[in-house]
């Protein structure tokens, strides 16, 4: 067969294999025609983001996460160890080897969690006092605590908890949901990313769309002033003159587009403006929180200056997924802040304080409107911390065993899954790695991570690269 | 069919073919089983990407009055077949524009346009070609395509993103390379292995940078991972960009589709395996730098003391700095460390080179944590030397690029599953095995390295080369058409686009290599084709017959890319400060961007520079740029996105920029067109759009004009601001001045203003 025709047959087959295979065959479709062809051809999809047909029915229609940046230190917030005790100011066992640390600790010795703990809820699930308002949610949780990684350090470890891989330049969990399902709610942006301090390590590649095309890229909400880049008209500029001008944008752009009415990029064009102009007032409207009650701002914390931060971003977590945002990400110490190399105490007394109230409130009033069922929420930081210490009073990074745990979302709660070594070093029963956290959040929306590909260098590329398995557990 | 299907999932998961289901599986022959002894299938063999350049002559067509070049003639034989005519040819405003869009990326001005209208002469075309190519800003406009290959960025990526100083010097490079028509051959070479091939040439030290864009990350404590990391994007950057192949797909495993063996990844790979970053090469001639040396022997000679005195305040500080980041690093870094330089094997070499950027603190830095009596000393030590500083000859100029630490090679080996730790056999280097199955014949090189890059730049532009020449024509015509004749530049391979017009790939493949690989040439040749002159129109019974446009029955309508957008509206303002080259220029960023991602240049007419001079940080990309789909830099780019966006519409309706730059152009049409609204929106259009408007939309515009001055009189009268020209102009309101701006703002918004048509 000449290859030139075989190519063609391939090609074409990749349509029919995409029709055939899935409810994602439309979607997949028309997003491989816009990648190949930059021509304006007349099936181009105009809306990317329009609703999608999911592959199964999903039990979640959105993820808020909760993403304690710097690495929570397992060992002492859902993961007892008591042996630590035992073992305390002695060297690592030989047993263990010796793991290659960010900062060459494992030379160190043993440092017991100073935490008290106690089991919560019929459940049973056990928390430390650093998390005491969380505990009395013990019930709605699933918590497991055989997560493992692949980095070692922030940046590649913060990027892999978001697209998989400890290397940028991947699409991230919430960009692959937006390719799947599309937004709920066209007047807003999908995929909202909040962060409290400082930059989140590693920056907008966390939230990027990869090589999947850049609507589908998370949008990082600003802290102080409008959320979006320039949302504000600015103050030169009244309403009336911005609606006015935006008309007249309009009808130069379909003066331009008489005879093309062919070209859809140029209708999306002229739609992407009124939408903008939507945004401009329906972006300050979600996030304005002066429109809740006191009461509601209390049970996050609002009132207090340590959870003030965190508890104001996810009263606003919940307004935008009471809104139809798909995907909100809530950093909690962004710029690395947990990130306990000393002073252990401190840090996470800080940090478990500071989102301690808020996460607890954020599961009350989702429950409260019935929410929660259609929300899934995870908890979590990109590796745990070694059970040795580090300058005496802190913990290393530990991406070999650490605890995430999920709520609400189709979630079966009160359970505790897996375990890690008797020091909490290592995962060593149904280990789970980020692939599986991924494929199984994807499912839970109703995604299958396997059919959820995209055509990026000759490779059908997928969520979880190479891998995934459901942690069926969790949810059946 | 369910046959086929079920087929792929069973090939997917026995081999876990990178787990996915790839469906050109369905086409692979079923019964065709790999021959003993090959390695390659007969159909991975026949492969059209890996057969020498062989075009035909010119087909010949039934409307041959329409063939001005050959490239016509390959393009309306496939039209005939399908029974298909070619566009009419686009009316002289749309060429004027295309051919100033797509050489310099910026629209003609008036007088261009004028110019142009005026003559009446049969080539007044072809003159305009040659003029835009001779223009220095046709550089500035085809450079930032190859930086997009390059993966250039002035940051590290990673955490620190730290700043990278002198790689603006690799963007001068390109533009250089591109305004002189460097023949694409000789520029390769000096990508791949200038440092080993023109020892003596500064620039072609600069261009061995275009592998050092990788991200990095200088404080990470495994080096031998990092090592690998930063090989791995060499590779696959260098397989992706001169080849035209995905060479990533073969890092675990023999690729899926390609004939690329898992051996062959680190074949390629071995040529760069003696590589290290060189980022403080002085970039002055040897005389210069013998020169400079001297009198800063001088001046070291009289400050030998003070210098040695305020050491011996850091020395403690010093130690402990040293110890701390020595003891992060693994074992085997810090047993590097340890050994005296000559014991140290290359990877050592390598390792130790890496550690000395991390472990040596500034001077500065130390010297800030100075207390007490000791800070006191600093100051007056500093004092002393500071009258020296007459004798102290100033920086060198410092260009960033690759060089080899010794000649003896680091050796490569395969690795299980791509992980660095996981060594198979040791490889040399090679290229492809299909298309030459032993190692590469290496020839000594007077640079002192090993001479493997030398190798393979070699072998790229050998004349019978089957790759480089196709895959660099492709981009060309990628470039000028919006899709290429493959339309996955960087993809030759099975799973890449099918090409639509194989002779003519060819064709331009090998007329570009006899015209002595000039890329200028080629730009000609295609933009004089009536091909390229045809018209966008839309025609609904050749749609029918090709709806994507692969046979090119029209002109592929397409937006500018962020770059040109922005440098469009500066210059349809006046205001592009057309200054070209030198370290890079910061723009104002827009309210809500993090602290720090970079200070404004205080030099107003630096924020106004074109945009490939804008300051490119890995993790903070300029929001303007980014917005419209300017690559991400942490891979190389050959096909950038087109997306339509709300954040796009509100980047260029909400800021501040924009509306300055409105009324800029507002100024300048009221001093030309005074204060007869008709004649503002005549000139407006003419600069613009560079066409008049006809009478609907003039009537469009002056409606607008009446109703906004209404709006904003009303404002005015509400105590509200509005923006007007720095110009005055006698029987023009201040409404009615700031209408106009918001005209102009208007139309920058307009899709006619960002699409080349």
């Amino acid at each position: 067969m000449d290859m030139t025709e075989q190519h063609n047959e391939a090609w074409r087959s990749r349509r029919d294999f995409l029709r055939r295979t899935s409810g994602l065959g439309g979607l997949a479709l028309s997003s491989l025609l816009a990648a190949d062809a930059l021509s304006a051809a007349p099936s181009k999809e105009v809306n990317p983001l329009a609703m999608k047909a999911p592959h199964h029915a999903p039990k979640a229609k959105s993820v808020i996460w909760l993403f304690m940046e710097g690495g929570p230190s397992h060992i002492d917030t859902f993961d007892p160890k008591p042996m630590l005790e035992k073992l305390a100011g002695q060297p690592l066992p030989a047993s263990f080897g010796k793991p290659v640390t960010a900062m060459g600790t494992a030379n160190n010795t043993l440092m017991p969690s100073k935490r008290k703990w106690k089991q919560y809820g019929q459940s049973g699930t056990w928390v430390s006092d650093w998390y005491n308002h969380v505990a009395q949610h013990a019930d709605d949780l699933a918590v497991v605590r055989s997560c493992w990684a692949d980095g070692l350090n922030h940046v590649g470890s913060v990027c892999q908890m978001n697209t998989g891989s400890i290397l940028g330049g991947r699409p991230s969990m919430g960009a692959w949901t937006l390719y799947g399902l599309g937004a709920a709610n066209q007047d807003l942006p999908a995929f909202v990313v909040l962060a409290d301090e400082k930059p989140v390590t590693g920056g907008p590649k966390n939230w990027s769309s990869g090589f999947l095309p850049g609507t589908y890229q998370g949008t990082l909400f600003r802290r102080d002033g409008a959320p979006i880049l320039y949302l504000d008209t600015p103050e030169t500029v009244g309403a009336k003159q911005q609606r006015s001008k935006l008309d007249l944008i309009g009808k130069l752009n379909r003066q331009f587009s008489q005879q093309k009415e062919d070209d859809t990029d140029l209708q999306a064009r002229l739609n992407s403006y009124e939408l903008a102009y939507r945004m401009q007032s329906a972006a300050p409207e979600a996030v304005d929180l002066t429109q809740e009650s006191e009461a509601t701002k209390k049970l996050y914390g609002m009132d207090e200056e340590r959870t003030a931060k965190y508890g104001s971003n996810l009263l606003l977590a919940r307004r935008l997924v009471e809104r139809g945002v798909r995907f909100v990400e809530a950093y909690c110490g962004s710029g690395s802040l947990w990130d306990a190399h000393t002073d252990m105490e401190g840090n996470h007394s800080k940090w478990c304080g500071a989102s301690d109230k808020p996460i607890a409130g954020l599961l009350t009033d989702l429950k409260a409107r019935g929410l929660l069922d259609e929300t899934l929420v995870v908890w979590g930081g990109e590796f745990g911390r070694t059970p040795f210490n580090e300058q005496g009073d802190g913990r290393d990074h530990n991406p070999w065993g650490f605890t995430i745990w999920m709520a609400g979302g189709g979630i079966k709660p009160g359970q505790t899954l897996g375990t890690t070594d008797e020091i909490g070093l290592r995962a060593v029963d149904r280990p789970v790695h980020v692939h599986d956290i991924h494929a199984t959040i994807l499912h839970l929306l109703g995604l299958n991570h396997l059919d959820l590909t995209y055509m990026h260098n000759g490779r059908a590329e997928r969520p979880t690269i190479v891998s995934g398995n459901l942690i069926k557990e969790l949810y059946s | 069919m369910e046959f086929a299907l079920n087929r792929i999932k069973a090939v997917c998961l026995a081999s876990m073919v990178c787990g996915l289901m790839l469906p050109t599986a369905i086409a692979e022959p079923a019964t065709e089983t790999k021959p003993a002894k090959d390695k390659f299938r007969a159909d991975q063999r026949r492969y059209w990407a890996f057969q020498p350049l062989n075009p035909p002559s010119a087909p010949r067509v039934a409307d041959s009055a329409w063939v001005r070049n050959p490239i016509d003639a390959f393009v309306l034989a496939k039209l005939e077949e399908k029974s298909l005519k070619p566009g009419p040819q686009a009316d002289k405003i749309t060429l004027l524009r295309r051919a100033h869009f797509d050489l310099t990326g910026v629209p003609p001005t008036l007088a261009e346009v004028d110019a142009f209208l005026a003559d009446a002469s049969p080539n007044a075309y072809e003159k305009v070609v040659d003029q835009l190519l001779a223009s220095p800003k046709y550089g500035e406009r085809w450079a930032r395509h190859w930086l997009d290959l390059a993966r250039f960025a002035e940051s590290d990526g990673f955490r620190a993103d730290e700043v990278r100083p002198n790689a603006w010097r690799y963007r001068d490079y390109v533009i250089r390379a591109f305004n002189s028509d460097k023949p694409y051959n000789r520029f390769v070479q000096e990508q791949i292995a200038g440092d080993e091939m023109w020892p003596d040439d500064l620039e072609a030290h600069v261009a061995t940078a275009f592998n050092r864009h990788y991200p990095d990350e200088y404080n990470a404590q495994n080096l031998r991972q990092r090592r690998q990391q930063i090989l791995d994007d060499v590779t696959d950057t260098t397989g992706a960009v001169f080849m035209g192949l995905t060479f990533e797909c073969a890092r675990c495993h023999d690729h899926k589709f390609d004939p690329i063996l898992h051996s062959d990844y680190y074949r390629l790979q071995a040529f760069f395996s003696n590589v290290s970053s060189d980022d403080e090469f002085p970039m002055l001639s040897k005389a210069d730098y013998s020169e400079y040396q001297r009198k800063l022997g001088i001046w070291q000679g009289k400050t030998a003391e003070i210098r040695a005195e305020m050491q011996k305040l850091l020395t403690a500080a010093r130690t402990k700095s040293r110890k701390a980041r020595y003891m992060a690093y693994v074992d085997e870094v810090q047993q590097a460390l340890d050994k005296p330089l000559p014991e140290r094997s290359p990877i050592e070499l390598w390792m130790a080179d890496k550690a000395k950027y991390f472990m040596n603190a500034t001077d500065e830095s130390l010297a800030a944590g100075l207390k007490g009596e000791a800070k006191d000393q600093w100051k007056k030590l500093q004092a002393e030397l500071d009258k020296f500083k007459d004798l102290h000859p100033g920086q060198v100029p410092k260009g960033t690029g690759l060089t080899e630490l010794t000649a003896t090679p680091i050796p490569t080996h395969v690795l299980s599953a791509g992980a660095y730790n996981r060594p198979l056999d040791e490889v040399q280097p090679g290229v492809l095995q299909i298309l030459q199955p032993g190692p590469a014949k290496l020839e000594p090189v007077a640079s002192g390295s090993t001479g493997r890059r030398t190798a393979l730049a070699k072998w790229l532009t050998a004349e019978d080369n089957p790759l480089t020449a196709r895959v660099m024509a492709n981009r060309i015509w990628h470039y000028h058409f919006g899709r290429g004749i493959v339309a996955s530049p960087s993809d030759f391979g099975r799973m890449g686009e099918r090409r639509t017009h194989p002779e003519l790939l060819d064709w331009l493949a090998k007329e570009f290599v006899k015209n002595g690989w000039s890329m200028k040439q080629l730009h000609r040749i295609i933009m004089t084709s009536n091909t390229y002159r045809q018209s966008s129109n839309y025609r609904s019974d050749a749609a029918e017959k090709d709806p994507e446009n692969r046979l090119l029955w029209r002109y592929h309508r397409h937006r500018l890319e962020s770059e040109a957008v922005r440098d469009t509206a500066l210059s349809v303002a006046g205001v592009l400060n057309p200054a070209m080259y030198g370290p890079s220029v910061r723009p104002p960023l827009p309210k809500g961007m993090p602290d720090g991602a970079w200070k404004t240049s205080p030099d107003e007419a630096d924020q106004r520079r074109r945009s490939i001079y804008t300051f490119i940080r890995r993790n903070n990309l300029y929001p303007m740029l980014d917005v419209f789909d300017m690559p991400d830099t942490h891979l190389s780019c050959g096909r950038r996105g087109e997306t339509t966006t709300a954040p796009q519409a509100l980047t260029y309706l909400n800021n501040e920029q924009t509306i300055d730059w409105a009324a800029k152009l507002a100024g300048q049409v009221l001093q030309q067109a005074g204060s007869d609204p008709s004649k503002q929106v005549e000139l407006v259009y003419r600069m613009a759009y560079s066409r008049q408007p006809n009478n609907s939309e003039k009537d469009t515009a002056l409606t607008f004009f009446r109703q906004h001055q209404t709006i904003l009189e009303e404002r005015v009268k509400a105590g509200g601001k509005v923006v007007t020209p720095a110009t005055k102009v006698a029987g023009v309101s201040t409404e009615q001045a700031a209408v106009l701006v918001d005209f102009c703002h208007a139309i920058f918004n307009s899709s006619e203003f960002v699409y080349i048509n």
